[in-house]
């Protein structure tokens, strides 16, 4: 295959199957039940205008934040004790094991009870999906350093807590920016989840904080709105894509020794 | 003096791990007297009471519409996902036009169907059963490429060399050999399809254990939603122990079972 038609082929897959839906869709009179290509571009034009979605994006990206970053000050210190201490390893992993095994959304009712409609919730289920990738990959870098480092340091005299900050913590970093780009997108998709979840809850009462989980909610039950879900849904796609991307090119350039 | 070494090497296998589940439930306890309310922190003994009452009744009924719809959905998104892997590894132009797309849809996640799955399903099975196939496809779709893309071609060539059908080829070398890839891919998708499911079960459906969640919300009965929090994390954990056994009894010939995401 030539470069051009490896680079063309994909556009004009992408052109035609677009052009073809927008004809189907006209010609069987479902607009409105079924998303239009153009219709979409059209909300896509009017929401920017009016800047719903960017609100509803920059709160649900905040409580992604502040939900990862919870969600690292636990797992990793975590993460360090039971890939360091094997006792704590064998007495703690099947309880993890368990805890993983529960769907984060699955708390839904308990963090709204503990937490509130606010957002809070949300940051709890958040946080709850995002500890786990940063527990399991830190405690395996940590496991993965080689002994022959930890009986140097040892031998040089080297105590406790300066292994941990110049041996096991430079060692498994590379490891645990890997836990953390995971525990990224696993966060990203359980705010949707959660706000989701939490809109259908609450669809009544107006909520002072909305993000994009709620506004799908009141797109699809108030507004009867196709077009929109389907934008939505784009967005979700290109900020996990650019979170995903983002944090590759960072991991590259800090961790340039990494392969992955 | 070694009997009584192997007596406590297996005493110990057995009371390291429970030791982390009681101090769980210990700590469990010592919240719920502490906050002393039933509501917020249901005491473990109502949260069992619940777990009696739930297997009494609709429990079994629960587990069965959850476990029908991941196989639904997890079998259709898994033999799409292998298909497609195998065409694309086969065809050029199928590549061309399948890897677009599925890089255009891949990074939206199977929980932002849910409104529209909503919408073309209705509430009901259709909306676990579509997000659990979504969510199993491309796992097992990228890995199951990756994996047959890396096959030995040596191995190819010998086996075409000695007569073999193109048939042949695919069944006895490239599926073989692949499955380590794939099988990393489905224990990934079932990770994923788990979350997607209860998820969907919770807002789009009318049964399974992720609607049963729901229905002990709109009673206010905590200790009913901590009981199915229980056996979700109990069926979660035994699911992903099962594939990881499938994984080493089956691949046991395999030097690394190894895969990307």
């Amino acid at each position: 295959m030539s470069p051009a038609m490896r680079i063309g082929l994909p556009f004009a897959v992408v052109a035609i199957v677009l052009v073809a839906w927008e004809i189907a869709v006209r010609a069987s009179h479902t607009q409105g039940l079924v998303p239009l290509p153009s219709g979409v571009v059209h909300s896509a034009l009017a929401l920017t205008e009016d800047g719903t979605l960017f609100s509803a994006l920059g709160s649900s990206l905040e409580r992604v934040v502040i939900g990862f970053a919870i969600a690292a000050a636990i797992g990793i210190p975590i993460g360090l004790a039971i890939g360091t201490v094997p006792v704590l390893d064998r007495t703690l992993r099947p309880v993890l094991d368990g805890l993983r095994g529960v769907a984060p959304i699955a708390w839904i009712p308990m963090a709204i009870l503990w937490l509130g409609v606010r957002g809070d919730a949300a940051l709890f289920v958040v946080a709850y999906a995002a500890v786990f990738p940063f527990i399991l990959n830190t405690s395996e870098a940590a496991r993965r350093i080689p002994r022959s480092l930890f009986h140097a340091a040892e031998s040089l005299g080297a105590g406790r807590l300066l292994l941990i900050r110049s041996v096991v913590l430079p060692g498994a970093l590379p490891f645990v920016f890997t836990g953390a780009r995971i525990a990224m997108a696993f966060a990203w998709g359980s705010i949707i989840a959660a706000e989701l979840a939490i809109g259908i809850k609450v669809q009544t009462a107006r909520r002072a904080v909305a993000g994009i989980g709620q506004l799908m909610v009141d797109t699809l039950y108030v507004r009867r709105d196709v077009d929109a879900l389907v934008l939505y849904m784009i967005v979700i796609g290109i900020v996990s894509f650019l979170i995903d991307s983002g944090l590759r090119r960072a991991q590259a350039r800090l961790m340039p020794w990494t392969q992955r | 003096m070694r009997r009584s070494a192997g007596l406590r090497h297996f005493l110990l296998s057995w009371l390291e791990p429970l030791s982390g589940v009681v101090a769980l439930a210990v700590g469990w306890q010592i919240a719920s007297m502490v906050a002393a309310n039933p509501t917020l922190v249901p005491p473990l003994q109502t949260i069992w009471g619940a777990l009696v009452d739930l297997a009494h009744g609709d429990l079994v009924n629960d587990i069965v519409a959850s476990l029908f719809h991941l196989a639904g959905g997890f079998g259709t998104g898994a033999i799409l996902g292998l298909l497609l892997a195998l065409l694309c590894a086969r065809f050029e132009l199928v590549a061309a036009v399948i890897d677009p797309i599925a890089e255009f849809l891949r990074p939206i996640s199977a929980i932002a169907w849910i409104p529209i799955a909503i919408l073309l399903f209705g509430v009901g099975q259709g909306v676990p059963m579509f997000l659990i196939f979504y969510a199993s496809l491309f796992p097992i779709f990228v890995n199951a490429l990756d994996g047959i893309r890396r096959v030995d071609p040596t191995l190819v060539r010998a086996a075409e060399m000695l007569g073999a059908s193109r048939r042949l080829v695919v069944t006895h070398i490239v599926l073989p050999a692949a499955l380590p890839a794939v099988f990393a891919g489905a224990r990934l998708s079932l990770g994923v399809g788990w979350v997607a499911m209860v998820a969907g079960e919770l807002v789009g459906a009318d049964t399974g254990l992720g609607y049963r969640i729901e229905y002990f919300q709109e009673f206010f009965s905590m200790e009913g939603v901590m009981a199915t929090i229980v056996v979700i994390g109990i069926i979660g954990y035994l699911l992903d122990a099962l594939l990881r056994l499938l994984q080493s009894s089956l691949l046991r010939w395999s030097p690394a079972h190894g895969g990307s995401r």
